[in-house]
């Protein structure tokens, strides 16, 4: 075989073996592409990053709480706190802690001496900017639409509610939901996930037969 | 002076090499120095561990984590929302196996390591800069002793990004594809922004075969034609690509990187809302422009000098970086200072522009040198137009 011929069956061989490795790259690359637009992940993951449906990424954090313990959502309490915050909150400041994002929310392993129908009291004041004045926070139970609150001025107020019994059936674990529906974001163009809307003081559950202070009674709108 | 004697026309080969490797020799101890003496302002302990600690500021602890610990898989640990998805792997790969071999804190191998790719990135312009002696000077004094040389110098990105931008222009320079599509594919695993040098890529190739006489409409054809041109766009990407496949096999997510960045704020908006909110963010006292200000004078800046780039015929280079400008200018103006500093050819093209007068080249000089003390204390005090 002349030189010329096997310079030439080699080229070719080298063409070739570029347009399979041109070939290959495109097709490996297409590939990935094709498993990137199809995550394989979870509802919260998908629900918090992919989709944007909620700025509260969910988590198994659940605490316990035994009926009528007071739980401060102020500094010194923020062991006992940390333990049922789920997501949504920052902090604790020194006066409590910030609600981050449209929905903040607790969960809590509640040991119950009776299956009684149950009462959350809970203390918070309203994040507000001119001219704001309000704060609409509506709070769902185990995802039972439980109350429906207007916070109004920056002083703490004390709110208190009887938890549906729908919500109750059977259950040990309460997941408390806060939506937010006038959070504010710091700057105009801010992401969602940094909107303020209250700030938790203290929680407490009671059984709905228990004896309350006068000042249990205060509940909000 | 002796040596920038030495670097003249008609100097000897040995002679050029000499001043080409020495110059950014002599600005890496020099900003050793500053940065050292800003860092010993404020510290009591003389150690360069501690130093490099000092100036591992913001995104650099994420890159300490990932070079030691790696990526995490979902749900996250500490009831955190932010992976370390978000940083590309190249740069902490490579420290991370350095450190595998010398017996040295991440950091002080991280520190180490950015001032040599640094220093490589200093050589490699050498060409870039067309041989201009006062333009190269520049370019190694404001990389290495300047006054955004924390950056440069730190376990950030931006070291290794400098040196395979400049490699891969280099490479496209000489016409050679294949190396270019090889070293943008480490690029692209560097930083996001590095897959879209691919553009600059086809715009040489573009060019190239304008030169060579051929007619616009077929081009296609004749990238279809080569296959080593098709090699050199499909492999571009490549580390980005590796990087999605190995998020997806972890995390689930190939877009991860992507996704994370809810949780750290970003949202895609108005870029011109951005620029608006950073330049109208006047200062409460005084007359010094805020950090969103700075942010926002970098970022039209840096766009302005694409222009200039484009003026000056490097179109491949103009687009480039005005995608590196633009695409994290989307979600908003955080790190905009250091996405537009971190650009070689807009940095080359300024040092080119500054070197035009003895006199610009002079004060310059003098700025960047000056200015390194004071904003290697602002970058340690966290202040954000840095960040």
């Amino acid at each position: 075989m002349p030189w010329s011929n096997i310079a030439a069956a080699q080229s070719r061989a080298a063409v070739l073996g570029g347009y399979a490795l041109a070939l290959a790259l495109a097709g490996a690359e297409i590939s990935i592409l094709a498993l990137a637009v199809h995550p394989k992940v979870g509802p919260d993951y998908r629900a918090y990053y992919i989709d944007r449906t909620t700025t509260c990424l969910n988590r198994d954090a659940v605490g316990s709480y035994t009926i009528g313990e007071t739980i401060s959502f102020k500094r010194e309490g923020h062991k006992q706190a940390n333990n049922i915050k789920v997501c949504g909150w920052s902090g604790p400041a020194g006066d409590g802690t910030h609600s981050l994002g449209e929905t903040s929310r607790l969960r809590v392993n509640v040991t119950r001496p009776s299956l009684g129908g149950l009462k959350a009291t809970l203390e918070m004041s309203a994040v507000l900017r001119p001219p704001q004045t309000e704060q609409r926070v509506v709070v769902l139970v185990n995802g039972i639409l439980a109350h429906k609150m207007v916070l109004s001025g920056k002083e703490p107020q004390q709110v208190s509610f009887v938890i549906p019994q729908a919500a109750l059936a059977g259950a040990k674990t309460l997941e408390i939901a806060f939506d937010y529906l006038d959070g504010i974001p710091p700057t105009r163009s801010a992401s969602n996930i940094y909107k303020r809307a209250i700030k938790l003081v203290s929680f407490r559950l009671n059984e709905t037969g228990e004896k309350l202070s006068p000042t249990d009674l205060i509940s909000g709108p | 002076m002796a040596l920038l004697n030495i670097a003249r026309p008609g100097a000897n080969f040995r002679a050029m090499v000499i001043f080409i490797t020495a110059i950014p020799l002599v600005f890496v101890v020099s900003g050793l120095a500053i940065r050292y003496a800003a860092f010993a302002s404020i510290s009591a302990e003389p150690t360069f561990e501690a130093y490099a600690r000092t100036l591992c500021r913001w995104d650099c602890s994420w890159y300490v984590g990932i070079a030691e610990k790696g990526y995490e898989r979902f749900p996250i640990a500490n009831q955190s929302n932010v992976g370390r998805w978000g940083f590309f792997p190249l740069y902490p790969m490579i420290v991370g196996m350095i450190g595998t071999v010398f017996p040295f804190p991440t950091i002080v191998v991280a520190t180490i390591t950015s001032i040599a790719c640094s220093y490589a990135a200093c050589v490699v312009a050498w060409p870039l800069l067309e041989k201009n002696v006062r333009a190269y000077v520049l370019y190694c004094a404001f990389l290495l002793s300047g006054p955004f040389s924390f950056h440069f110098t730190t376990f950030l990105t931006e070291p290794l990004f400098v040196l395979l931008t400049s490699i891969v222009f280099l490479a496209l320079k000489r016409s050679n594809y294949l190396a270019a599509g090889l070293f943008s594919a480490l690029l692209s695993a560097t930083r996001v922004v590095g897959a879209f040098v691919v553009f600059a890529t086809v715009i040489q190739m573009f060019k190239d075969y304008r030169q060579q006489g051929g007619a616009i409409r077929s081009f296609p054809v004749w990238v279809f034609g080569r296959p080593d041109l098709l090699i050199a766009i499909l492999i571009s990407p490549a580390g980005l690509f590796a990087y999605i496949l190995f998020l997806y096999l972890t995390v689930g997510d190939g877009f991860a990187f992507l996704h994370v960045q809810r949780a750290f704020g970003r949202v895609a908006g108005n870029v011109f809302l951005y620029l608006w909110e950073g330049l109208s963010a006047m200062p409460t006292a005084g007359w010094i422009p805020t950090a969103p200000q700075w942010s926002a004078f970098a970022a039209i800046g840096g766009l302005a000098l694409c222009g200039v780039l484009a003026f000056r015929k490097q179109y491949g280079a103009a687009v480039f970086c005005a995608i590196c400008i633009t695409l994290p200018l989307i979600t908003n103006l955080a790190s905009m200072v250091r996405y537009v500093v971190g650009l070689a050819p807009l940095t080359i093209m300024l040092m080119q522009l500054l070197s035009a007068s003895k006199l610009t080249w002079l004060a310059a000089l003098a700025l960047f040198l000056g200015a390194c003390y004071p904003m290697t204390k602002a970058w340690i005090g966290g202040y954000l137009a840095l960040v």
